[in-house]
């Protein structure tokens, strides 16, 4: 047995020694591997790139909308209006959108609009119109488009002549945020109290996890609801984001943290962790460095999934009127709208469209999220 | 083979047997129960048993990723004379991460896949003060060379690594911090036969140029045979036979070493295998049977060894644990050797 094992040719320790693959995927990062799986995955990359746009259009709100948010028109409960590029004789011309003449129900006394071939209002790029604040510090008074004379409302108006287009774009400003800032801080939280649980295990294991199950076994719903009540009614709007910020993510740490704490719990005692504490690493560079890098593949696939379980959240408190409430604009507000039995019959673009934009997002995270999972999966080829 | 660099007294490894909040505390499994050996400057000694038998908590507690439950583990540094590794405290005990060092098994599971080789080599000498900066890089490169592969590698990660180059990188780690002693554990039971010959013919070399001591951990006897010079043959957490390599090979002393020999296949046609196989199972290392704990598979067993514990006693100048080494004549694989030349 020993004989022919001594007997091992030196050319082949060689050819051992070359490496296995020589492209690029020898000298590639883990976590670059994973981005080239995700990119196999057609949709979710698209939907990441549209969440990428999506959330470029909330940092600069203003810019994409052709009006603001609050500014009043004579306009009321007026139907989208459609981008046309053929005029009233037929003929070729560049986008426009037609005028209205308002008349009344005289049953209902409800404004009926009907399209006014005469009045024609050409949409022009880059029109000056009401100032703004672009990312909150630069006033700015250009829009990407607009009319420079008439009006442009591609979503409709609301009951006082909004732009509901407007408000659809500002509305993604919070609800949008809400879900970024909201994860970020269970994922601080679930990160820290899962981390905890995991490495220490014992009764600081047991406790937490007896805390976690009680969270979940709560009903979702109520729980914000009573949280959410607690809020004073007579903070102020940005004292009342953030605290709807943190009843959100006072519950969803937890799935951040039931995460964490499984993968501490299987990789500390993985032997890379064992020869880190052999060759005398510190705890605080054994988290760092071994443990902390090897979860980021499943953090990013957590959040990615949680997201629009906040959005969802944010949408249905503010629906239900416990959340956030006008003046602000988030989408779970302008569906307020949507409890009024005249609006769902009569004006339907009021719920439609906050309705959409809320779909869209969160399948585009889910897309996003099914891909992070697939590429970060080790088992999958 | 002169003095020891390594005292092993008495180790004790229990795990659980604690009580729990409510209800009354399990009874331990004694993994590790009771462990006596010296290990030779410059020698390597082979840990033999079972799967299960306690030889990688033995190991573990050596290099304490483990703090043994009792017993001593005494390093004898040239420098700062013999020292109690297990009775150190973490912070005491750093100075001595640099002379004791571990191998292990698995290729895939012992190289962090979020590290580049620069990293998960270089990280012991950074934690342990050796080099900075550019000697890291340096000192990497020498390594990487030393173990067989090739200073450009030091970018890349685990995963663009086969099994017996990932192993060459654990060993570089373990080289690292130009240790004394390196416990081996089953350093080679996860790769390819043609590859585990070239693995210990690495940590041969190594052995020969660096003054090494290794303890080399394995249940595959035809590797023991070829590396080891010693070899300490342990049943459910205690050594039971300890011997030359070649003495317990032509004639083991205890049942359980014939046993685990008369296994070993022998690579001849003409041979016919005549195996001593085992009756039942493992003894259960919660509730040890009473006597010697091997009793209940020993086909030799005698009144005697049902009701009293054997000691590991000089025979010979061997050490075994078994009331009947003297008048017991045990099957080797003289055969074998005779093959061989």
């Amino acid at each position: 047995m020993s004989e022919v094992r001594t007997d091992m040719p030196a050319e082949e320790l060689l050819d051992e020694a070359e490496p296995r693959a020589e492209s690029r995927a020898a000298i590639a990062s883990p976590l670059r591997l994973m981005w080239w799986k995700f990119k196999r995955h057609r949709v979710a990359l698209w939907s990441g790139y549209f969440l990428l746009f999506a959330y470029l259009v909330m940092a600069t709100a203003g810019f994409w909308a052709p009006s603001t948010p609050n500014e009043r028109s004579r306009q009321l409960y007026a139907p989208p209006q459609w981008v046309k590029i053929i005029g009233p004789e037929g003929e070729l011309r560049r986008p426009f959108v037609y005028g209205y003449e308002m008349t009344r129900d005289l049953n209902t006394l409800r404004p009926v609009y009907t399209r006014d071939e005469s009045q024609i209002y050409p949409i022009e790029l880059f029109v000056r119109g009401a100032e703004y604040k672009l990312l909150g510090l630069i006033p700015w008074d250009v829009h990407l488009f607009g009319v420079s004379e008439g009006y442009i409302y591609l979503a409709g108006t609301d009951s006082f002549g909004r732009d509901m287009f407007t408000r659809l774009v500002y509305g993604a400003r919070i609800t949008l945020s809400v879900g970024l800032v909201s994860v970020m801080l269970s994922l601080v939280l679930g990160l820290i109290i899962g981390g905890v649980s995991g490495l220490y295990g014992g009764w600081v294991d047991s406790v937490t996890q007896r805390v976690i199950e009680a969270i979940i076994a709560i009903p979702t719903i109520p729980l914000w609801l009573g949280l959410a009540a607690a809020v004073p009614r007579d903070w102020p709007a940005v004292y009342q984001y953030f605290a709807i910020l943190v009843v959100l993510s006072l519950i969803s740490w937890t799935s951040t943290a039931r995460v964490a704490r499984g993968r501490f719990l299987a990789l500390r005692e993985q032997d890379f962790v064992t020869a880190a504490r052999v060759y005398g690493a510190g705890t605080g560079r054994i988290i760092r460095k071994h443990l902390v890098p090897n979860i980021m593949s499943y953090v990013i696939v957590t959040i990615t999934l949680a997201i629009p379980t906040i959005i969802i959240g944010e949408t249905a408190l503010s629906f239900l009127g416990v959340g956030l409430r006008a003046p602000t604009v988030s989408w779970g507000v302008l569906l307020q709208e949507a409890q009024k039995i005249q609006v769902i019959q009569f004006y339907p673009w009021l719920w439609i469209g906050p309705a959409l934009c809320v779909i869209v997002i969160v399948l585009a995270f889910n897309f996003v999220g099914d891909g992070a999972r697939d590429a970060a999966d080790p088992f999958s080829k | 083979m002169s003095d020891a660099i390594l005292k092993v007294r008495d180790l004790k490894k229990h795990f659980g047997g604690k009580k729990p909040l409510f209800g009354k505390a399990p009874r331990a499994v004694r993994a590790v129960d009771g462990i006596d050996f010296d290990l030779r400057r410059g020698e390597t000694l082979g840990l033999v048993g079972e799967s299960g038998c306690g030889k990688t908590t033995l190991g573990r507690c050596i290099v304490r990723a483990h703090d043994p439950t009792g017993g001593e583990v005494i390093y004898d540094d040239p420098d700062r004379g013999p020292v109690d590794l297990a009775a150190l405290s973490r912070k005491e005990l750093q100075p001595y991460r640099l002379e004791v060092q571990m191998i292990f098994q698995d290729p895939i599971g012992s190289l962090n896949p979020r590290m580049t080789l620069l990293e998960i080599i270089g990280e012991p000498m950074i934690v342990n003060g050796l080099a900075t900066g550019a000697e890291v890089k340096k000192r990497v490169g020498d390594l990487l060379v030393r173990v067989g592969l090739r200073r450009e590698h030091m970018n890349r990660y685990p995963h663009a690594f086969s099994g017996g180059q990932r192993q060459r990188i654990g060993i570089a780690r373990a080289l690292a911090l130009n240790p004394k002693v390196i416990v081996c554990d089953e350093p080679v039971s996860a790769l390819d036969v043609s590859v585990q010959a070239q693995i210990l013919n690495l940590l041969q070399d190594l052995q020969r140029d660096g003054d090494l001591t290794f303890l080399f951990i394995a249940h595959d006897l035809g590797v023991v045979e070829y590396v080891c010079n010693r070899v300490a043959v342990m049943y459910v957490g205690r050594i039971v036979e300890l011997a030359e390599t070649d003495d317990l090979f032509a004639r083991p002393l205890h049942p359980y070493s014939e046993a685990l020999l008369s296994a070993v296949p022998v690579p001849d046609p003409e041979v016919e295998g005549h195996p001593h196989l085992l009756q039942g199972d493992v003894a259960n290392a919660v509730n040890l049977p009473p006597g010697c704990h091997f009793h209940p598979r020993c086909v030799y067993c005698v009144a005697r060894c049902r009701t009293e514990d054997p000691e590991l006693r000089e025979v010979n100048g061997r050490k075994v644990r078994c009331h009947r080494a003297e008048e017991l004549d045990l099957e080797g694989v003289a055969q074998e050797e005779a093959v061989h030349g």
